[in-house]
């Protein structure tokens, strides 16, 4: 995969003893990696030049990644992908909430950061102008904040769903009353996980509807369309999350 | 009975001393009222007493008129000689009244020859009805000693020794005044009241500090917060109580403080070589060597996940929300058939409830988890009984001893007594997950499930959280 070898990654980490085998991991993954010890090394290799992805370790001495995080989105308008060792929900938020990309819990499988890593980099070619991260939607009373995953039915009630289903209904979202096949919703879904990657968008659908409809049987917003696939029956708006 | 008692400190010591206090006034009270009734009675002995002795020369059916004797009159107009005992036929004596009276002649040296007491109504008594009828007509004489002529009157006759004429003397018995009796249960029960109303307010100044401190050791206990903290008031030991109260909170809650950042800081150090040891062996060349490195990697960091919950499942970070519980079951279900484990979800009803979903969802992870590693298949439904919501886990593995059921719930219990490794887990799961229901409000029970003829065909995990 020759384009690879063109990706630049910058690893920001205290630990030499995780930074420098993740390096050699991702440079044998076909990624140009450099190495930073600390926020004031990031800064300085930054001058050089830009790279295509950062990895920022949290708690680093001296400046710490949420603040070198904000500087590289503000100034840089870098991707970014958190490696942490806090993994407390409200720990993911905050460091989503900076405008991280991604937030990687260690220790990690090093496969699945190379996955997530693709995926940010997918994104951030794909949207070149972004919609605002915090941007929530809302249909027929109900409300799903992208950022925290979350989704309130018309009552307040937080319905939780699965990563799938988020990104499932995030594709219905973003396009309210189209028909979308089967094959374009499996395009949009797919993602990072590779189990899911062969889920039946069928499954995936009435998942969601056994969450998200009065009667899962008899549907209102998520309808079938005989021989193409799914439509969401109603119309979304976006606007700005609710403080929490 | 024992239901009705008070409970509280302020009840008991207030209903003990509301009794001691009624008691003692009722004793009072009624030794009053003896009091009261022995003067009056005495009084009424040593009138007919003074009468008879003294023996007045006058009687107002004379009279005389003298200067001298005006005021004697006045006073004295009911002593009555006579030649007959002045009993009237069917009339019987009041021996008790009688014998005082001869006591008190007797000391004043009387030579009683015959001696007579009685009680009459004042209508039946001829003298006195006549000489009522005087008072009425002439002026000059006066009903000062309160002649009723519906009420009763007490009657003595005399005859000393050595003479033919009885001596008769009356005067009238009070009418039993029910007021008098009024006066004293009134003034009883004012006394009462205010003893009573004063120590209410009194021990009410000691208790309300212990009130107030015992909602705060409440808020304490739930939030661990040292804000908010009590002011020293009440009483010099209360005020104590509170000072050391206080400082003993501020210890547990720089002792929690300690402990966050402790784990904290073992969670970095142990996680950070893990994800380098994590890295490292992706160069290793055998697919199952290194596969089984990676599990015991993850291993390693589930178990420090669970060290590191458990320590913070009573200090939570993250609030309540309301939230749709079997929507939230469901998505663990489904990460569990995503990766292709044998977990069913039965029914289930929609319950709304607060709960915080991270934790719940660990809870569900771990005994879903347990389920599969002890009976390969696990059956997940919700359902509302009663005021709550209960999660049934069912398997259909082994079940467990019904002695060892309790023993489950604690740190580092495992189903076998060889602690297997190949089985995994550090044995926190079902710790954290009873932990976790308790956060909540809720329980977890463990119980086996047991065929139609009594044999044991797998184990199901219960938790229970409260309804709003």
């Amino acid at each position: 995969m020759s384009e690879q070898a063109e990706i630049r990654i910058l690893l920001v980490d205290d630990e030499a003893s995780l930074r420098e085998p993740l390096a050699e991991y991702l440079s044998r993954q076909g990624f140009s990696v450099e190495q930073a010890a600390d926020a004031a090394k990031a800064r300085s290799l930054l001058l050089d030049g830009k790279p295509d992805l950062v990895l920022l370790d949290i708690m680093m001495p001296g400046e710490d990644g949420l603040s070198l995080c904000r500087h590289l989105i503000e100034a840089k308008q870098l991707p970014v992908i958190f490696l942490s060792a806090k993994g407390e929900a409200t720990d993911r938020i905050v460091g989503l909430e900076i405008g991280a990309d991604d937030y990687v819990v260690k220790p990690f499988e090093p496969r699945e950061l190379v996955a997530r890593i693709r995926s940010v980099l997918r994104r951030a070619s794909k949207q070149a102008v972004p919609v605002e991260a915090d941007a929530q939607y809302e249909f027929e009373g109900w409300k799903l904040d992208p950022l925290k995953r979350r989704l309130t039915d018309p009552e307040g009630t937080i319905i939780p769903i699965s990563s799938a289903e988020f990104r499932l209904l995030c594709a219905f979202l973003d396009h309210p009353r189209q028909v979308l096949d089967r094959d374009r919703l499996l395009d949009m879904v797919q993602g990072r996980e590779a189990h899911l990657f062969d889920r039946a968008v069928d499954n995936q659908v009435s998942r969601l509807r056994r969450k998200i409809e009065e009667d899962s049987r008899d549907p209102k917003l998520i309808q079938t369309v005989w021989g193409g696939g799914y439509r969401l029956a109603a119309d979304v708006k976006r606007c700005a999350a609710d403080e929490v | 009975m024992r239901r009705l008692l008070p409970k509280s400190l302020l009840g008991q010591m207030l209903l003990a001393v509301a009794l001691a206090l009624l008691v003692a006034q009722t004793l009072s009270g009624f030794l009053r009222f003896r009091a009261e009734e022995t003067r009056r009675e005495n009084g009424l002995i040593n009138a007919l007493a003074f009468q008879l002795i003294s023996d007045p020369r006058v009687d107002y059916r004379t009279g005389e008129t003298d200067r001298d004797n005006r005021r004697q009159e006045r006073r004295r107009l009911r002593i009555e000689r006579a030649l007959q005992s002045p009993v009237h036929d069917g009339e019987a004596p009041d021996a008790e009244r009688l014998e005082r009276l001869r006591e008190v002649l007797t000391e004043q040296g009387a030579q009683i020859e015959q001696l007579i007491v009685l009680t009459r109504p004042v209508a039946e008594d001829d003298y006195i009805m006549r000489g009522l009828d005087r008072i009425r007509n002439e002026p000059r004489f006066n009903n000062r000693d309160g002649w009723d002529p519906q009420g009763d009157m007490l009657l003595a006759g005399l005859k000393r020794e050595g003479q033919d004429q009885w001596l008769v003397a009356r005067v009238p018995l009070p009418s039993v005044d029910p007021g008098r009796y009024v006066g004293i249960v009134v003034q009883t029960l004012l006394i009462y009241i205010i003893l009573v109303g004063g120590l209410a307010l009194l021990l009410r100044r000691i208790t309300r500090p212990l009130a107030a401190l015992r909602n705060r050791m409440e808020t304490f206990a739930a939030t661990r917060e040292t804000t908010g903290q009590l002011e020293p008031s009440g009483p010099d030991d209360t005020r104590r109580l509170i000072v050391v109260h206080n400082a003993m909170e501020a210890r547990i809650a720089a002792l929690l403080g300690e402990k966050d950042v402790m784990l904290g800081a073992i969670g970095h150090d142990l996680k950070t070589p893990l994800a380098a040891l994590r890295v490292r062996i992706e160069s290793v060349e055998d697919d199952s060597e290194r596969a089984k490195m990676a599990a015991t990697i993850e291993d390693i960091t589930n178990s420090l996940d669970d060290i590191l919950s458990l320590a913070r499942v009573g200090r939570p970070s993250d609030p309540l929300e309301r939230t749709e519980l079997s929507a939230l079951v469901a998505s663990v279900v489904e990460e569990y058939e995503d990766m292709g484990e044998n977990v069913e979800l039965a029914d289930t009803q929609r319950i709304a409830l607060r709960l915080r979903s991270t934790w719940l969802r660990r809870a569900l992870r771990n005994l879903i988890g347990n389920a599969l590693r002890y009976g390969e298949k696990a059956v997940v439904s919700v359902e509302k009984t009663g005021g709550e919501a209960v999660i049934r886990i069912e398997d259909n593995g082994p079940g467990i001893a019904q002695d060892q059921i309790a023993d489950m719930l604690e740190p580092f219990t495992r189903g076998e007594a060889s602690r297997n490794r190949e089985t995994g887990g550090a044995g926190l799961g079902l710790t954290l997950a009873r932990a976790i229901a308790e956060q909540h409000g809720g329980t977890l029970t463990l119980a086996n499930r047991l065929s139609a003829s009594g044999d044991v065909i797998g184990l199901v995990a219960q938790i229970r959280l409260p309804l709003d």
